[in-house]
């Protein structure tokens, strides 16, 4: 399953821009060119991960931040409050118009726990999947997330951890949790 | 609540809990022919209404529209309500709850409600990718959040806050397998599970061990739900649905609530125990939610057993066990009887009816039990769902 597979960002990697010079030419009616060519897709089925596109979701918005070395979310207007994951409505009030805002990338492990057996399909060479609920610096929001950066038995619950983005194989972009030593 | 009309099970049955050689549907037939076994006066076209708890059967055996796949499976025309339940671990429960819910509206006279899921499959990791989402998928389960790790860190903060310790999930483990040894239907007969052979098992998510676990396990269960003046006509000894009550708030992990306290759990207990005009301690027996040994402890203090922190003391003085406060999954668990998802809470309900008629083996007869309760948890225990039964008179 190489479209699961996770691969370690790219330092300093230019900004992804879809290729149009590496595609085949193919001869396509012209009102369909104003389209964004496809990338590759997993099977939704067997795909864990958020469809990214603007095509697909509307808040790409975190994605293309989060590529760009941001962390963001949505908050709403009305009541302040700040929403997970970014939202298109506040279940508080149904407001229909949120705010972007970034969220610190740091924060501290409130638990921690690894899978080491029985992992998903195209997570298998992950194991053991380290995961915990990480408390962000300064808001009030507990995420869930991936830890990577240490093993499993030398992770201590208040350990500090940052976000990182990384790259999925298929090119999307996703974000994991770097415990700091 | 006082305007709905009285519900009973009068009946219900089981397939043997396992690795099962058969298919979905086939689990499906066995449960069917069990239950008309189980209930000599009950003809097929006596059956309004069919609801099915089914958690993933798309996932598991590509399947949807089960219900009326069921219908056909049993040889009935339901012809008041006919539908599938969804709510994960709870969908067994679901069902009944939703088949209680139409006989005491008048909607439903006689409703058969079964549970069934099939999830071994021939790749496991298939399986498992099926059980992760179950989670918020794009948000959490893409980070491979599976239920070990988060009943894992349900443990780790427990052990933290309160000192609860190893030995005291291993003896949740310990007890409820016992009582699994006289259950035949049962997936797990282990004769010596002794709390240190527990600890000698495998880390699956630290700090909980395979023995910590339930199972991915294929099953199917059923029982028969009829108007209270029906119920006579099937069986001399019903349990009577006395009480009801669900909770749910939230879903992605970011908006939980504490780990460690199941708030929502105790709202669940409070309609249902309310409902039906009793506290916890005038329960004799309980079929709680054993996913993980973690989540019975939990249990007991969300339920109100004992306070928060006592949960695992509970269980190591015997409270939870025959001759204690409250016997505790004298079925012998998800643990013991492993956890086909849509079949559990249905197989529950069962052990309920048999319990109040004196017909399962007295190494887990509960003494003359006249209050039961059955809790079931979905996900990542964001959703508790309950049931109050009182023995027929």
């Amino acid at each position: 399953m190489p479209a699961l597979a996770v691969t370690k960002r790219r330092a300093k990697k230019a900004p992804r821009a879809v290729s149009e010079t590496a595609a085949p030419k193919i001869e396509v009616p012209t009102e369909r060119t104003a389209e964004a060519p496809k990338k590759p897709t997993t099977l939704t089925l067997l795909d864990f991960f958020p469809q990214e596109e603007s095509q697909q979701t509307r808040v790409s918005r975190f994605f293309t931040e989060l590529r760009a070395g941001r962390f963001m979310t949505t908050r709403c207007p009305k009541d302040k409050k700040l929403l997970w994951p970014p939202r298109v409505t506040c279940p508080q009030c149904h407001a229909e118009e949120l705010d972007w805002v970034e969220l610190p990338q740091r924060g501290h492990l409130y638990a921690f726990s690894a899978l080491l057996a029985g992992a998903p399909l195209g997570m298998e060479a992950d194991l053991p999947i380290t995961v915990g609920l990480v408390d962000l610096e300064g808001v009030p929001l507990r995420l869930f997330g991936r830890l990577v950066g240490a093993p499993w038995n030398e992770i201590r619950v208040g350990q500090r951890v940052r976000v990182e983005p990384f790259d999925l194989a298929d090119g999307r972009v996703f974000y994991r949790f770097h415990v700091e030593g | 609540m006082t305007s709905v009309r009285p519900v009973a099970v009068v009946g219900g049955a089981t397939t043997k809990f396992g690795v099962r050689q058969a298919t979905w549907s086939e689990l499906v037939q066995e449960a069917g022919a069990r239950l008309f076994a189980a209930i000599p006066n009950l003809a097929a076209s006596d059956v309004d209404s069919l609801f099915v708890g089914a958690a993933e059967p798309e996932r598991f055996a590509f399947q949807s529209h089960v219900a009326p796949l069921a219908a056909e499976l049993l040889g009935l025309e339901p012809h008041r309500i006919v539908q599938r339940t969804e709510l994960a671990c709870a969908s067994g429960q679901s069902a009944i709850r939703s088949a209680y819910a139409a006989i005491a509206a008048g909607l439903a006279d006689v409703a058969v409600a079964l549970g069934v899921e099939k999830m071994n499959l021939p790749s496991m990791a298939e399986a498992n990718t099926s059980m992760a989402c179950v989670m918020d998928r794009p948000w959490d389960g893409a980070h491979g959040a599976t239920a070990p790790p988060f009943f894992a860190m349900v443990a780790q903060r427990h052990m933290l806050e309160y000192g609860t310790t190893e030995d005291q999930l291993a003896a949740v483990s310990e007890k409820n397998h016992r009582f699994a040894n006289s259950n035949p239907e049962a997936q797990f007969h282990e004769k010596s599970f002794s709390r240190e052979k527990l600890l000698r098992l495998p880390l699956i998510a630290p700090p909980l061990r395979l023995g910590d676990c339930s199972s991915m396990t294929d099953g199917a269960a059923a029982v028969l739900l009829v108007s209270g003046e029906l119920a006579r006509k099937y069986t001399d000894t019903p349990a009577w649905i006395r009480g009801s009550g669900q909770h749910a708030s939230w879903h992605n992990l970011a908006n939980a609530g504490s780990l460690t306290d199941w708030t929502g759990m105790r709202i669940a207990a409070r309609e249902a125990l309310g409902s039906a005009g009793i506290t916890a301690s005038q329960l004799d027996f309980a079929e709680l939610h054993d996913c993980f040994t973690i989540s019975e402890i939990v249990e007991y203090e969300a339920l109100g057993l004992c306070k928060p922190g006592e949960g695992g003391a509970y269980v190591t003085d015997g409270r939870s066990d025959l001759g204690g406060d409250v016997v505790v999954n004298p079925r012998g668990g998800l643990l013991g009887c492993g956890h086909p998802l849509g079949a559990t809470g249905v197989a529950q309900a069962v052990e309920v009816y048999r319990q109040f008629a004196h017909t399962v083996p007295p190494a887990r007869q509960v003494p003359d039990p006249e209050w039961a309760l059955v809790h079931n948890l979905s996900g990542s225990a964001n959703v508790h769902s309950m049931m109050v039964y009182a023995r027929g008179g």
